[in-house]
């Protein structure tokens, strides 16, 4: 338990040391934010009603496709794993401890968010926050899970980053956060059914945990679950 | 003497290509054996398999002991302190000795310093330390010393050579031949995934190494000569020197160097 313990606080601190993920999960979020917040809200007045909804789950999608995977890659692309397994460090932990810190920055982020949008664009807030959060969680373990098939999958540094971008942006565009869905041609709308960041912004907007929107996001986290299991018995063998 | 690791008719494939053709031999206690081939002759993947990071597709291997390991090519994340990188070693290892080994090799003085500051000779002491943490009886060096400067190298030779003292048996895969032999009690040679040579640097100077360099140093020039017959061919070349009243400066005997005979055997000759 000592080890577990320690090791998930040390990659919490090593995230924040290293900057990448408190670039990823913070500062370009929350940036985004503040500008489109203000952009969004006076272009259209309904807008602050799902504000909060749509820029958490921007921040939440960008942090764990864009900010996870390279942390996976600096861990079990390079020598690392190797020392680790060479040492009898257990080949799952630096996936484990990646995830929980992830989970926890992002939750954090969303949490900011949160507070902030109500005070600078007169935001509406979701009727029942319990039941927001609970959702906000299983999309931000989603997300992360989607996030370490990319960062397992792929090794290179620079195909990493296409992979998470070739994920980020149709998931950003053909969710609904950045225009309605009833805008965009069928086929669209059909293709962002396959992105959880779809599913996680009906989930949030909606206000309420509908099975509906549930279901997919837990079909999502289970498939990627497998996957990385796979994936890290790969790695070990 | 008590056999820390013994090998017998390793083989590893990678495809079709056969790497490993059936190794046997035995490592001793307080031993260092060393594992030398040129590039591709088997060497770094047999040590792995020893360390127990690849699995092999035939024979067996006995590890009567601990292992610590340290790696040719190591990292750490590049944000992580020398103290972090110890104490989460010492917690997965549940070992307590972490301290003094980065006492051992002169980490104390930078126990603060994020990996990515630590420069190529500090790194090496920093993984050789974590390999030793828990006090592991048999320590795998593969290519310990690649890399670091002549300084580096001396060091680290030095700590190497007091991890023997203090009863450490030790395999190594090197390159470095002058190391070899400075550091090794045994040898195996690999050529084409099996062993061509088994035993210490002395045995592999006088079993292989049949011929002796003569060098005459003379003042019309340097003569160079191989022999496998020392007294008839020295003789002869002196009486010769001697009818032409040619003055010899300097005359030089030796049997080769073990780099010499390690690429004789290297070579299949």
């Amino acid at each position: 338990m000592g080890a577990f313990l320690y090791g998930a606080a040390l990659q919490w601190r090593l995230d924040i040391r290293s900057k990448t993920l408190l670039l990823t999960c913070y500062l370009v979020p929350l940036l985004f934010f503040a500008v489109m917040g203000g952009i969004f809200t006076s272009v259209l007045p309904d807008a602050g009603d799902t504000l909060v909804s749509s820029m958490t789950v921007f921040g939440v999608t960008m942090g764990a496709v864009i900010g996870v995977p390279p942390s996976l890659v600096e861990i079990y692309g390079s020598d690392i794993r190797r020392v680790y397994q060479a040492s009898g460090v257990p080949v799952w932990s630096g996936l484990l401890f990646t995830n929980i810190s992830a989970v926890l920055h992002l939750f954090f982020m969303s949490v900011i968010l949160y507070a902030a949008a109500p005070l600078l664009f007169d935001a509406k807030l979701p009727e029942h926050p319990g039941i927001w959060f609970g959702g906000l969680f299983l999309y931000i373990v989603t997300s992360t899970a989607v996030a370490d098939v990319i960062g397992l999958a792929v090794k290179d540094p620079a195909k990493t980053s296409m992979g998470s971008m070739i994920f980020f942006l149709p998931s950003i565009l053909f969710s609904g956060i950045m225009f309605p869905e009833e805008l965009l041609p069928e086929a669209f709308q059909a293709a962002g059914k396959l992105f959880p960041a779809t599913w996680g912004y009906r989930l949030l907007s909606g206000g309420a945990a509908e099975a509906s929107c549930v279901w997919p996001l837990l079909l999502t986290l289970l498939l990627a679950g497998i996957v990385c299991a796979a994936l890290v018995r790969r790695v070990r063998e | 003497m008590r056999n820390m690791v013994q090998v017998r008719g390793l083989k590893k494939n990678y495809k079709d290509h056969e790497v490993l053709k059936g190794l046997d031999f035995d490592v001793r206690e307080g031993e260092i054996f060393a594992l030398l081939g040129g590039n591709g002759a088997g060497k770094t993947t047999a040590l792995e398999c020893m360390e127990g990071l690849k699995r092999y597709d035939g024979g067996s291997i006995r590890i009567d002991g601990s292992r610590g390991i340290q790696l040719q090519s190591a990292s750490l994340p590049g944000y992580i302190r020398v103290k972090e990188a110890v104490c989460l070693f010492e917690k997965w290892k549940k070992a307590g000795d972490g301290k003094r080994w980065s006492e051992v090799f002169g980490l104390d003085g930078f126990y603060h310093r994020k990996y990515r500051e630590l420069s190529t000779g500090q790194k090496r002491r920093l993984h050789l330390a974590l390999a030793l943490i828990g006090d592991p009886e048999i320590l795998f060096l593969d290519e310990p010393t690649a890399g670091l400067d002549v300084e580096g190298r001396i060091g680290l030779h030095e700590e190497i050579r007091r991890l023997k003292a203090q009863g450490k048996t030790m395999i190594l895969a090197s390159h470095d031949m002058a190391e070899v032999e400075s550091l090794c009690d045994r040898i195996a040679i690999l050529s084409d995934g099996n062993i061509a040579f088994l035993g210490t640097v002395g045995e592999l100077t006088t079993t292989v190494g049949k011929h002796y360099n003569i060098t005459i140093r003379t003042g019309q020039g340097t003569e160079q000569i191989e022999t496998e017959q020392i007294g008839e061919t020295l003789l002869a070349r002196l009486t010769e020197y001697q009818e032409k009243n040619v003055v010899i400066l300097d005359i030089q005997v030796d049997r080769g160097s073990l780099e010499q005979h390690f690429m004789k055997i290297a070579k299949g000759e």
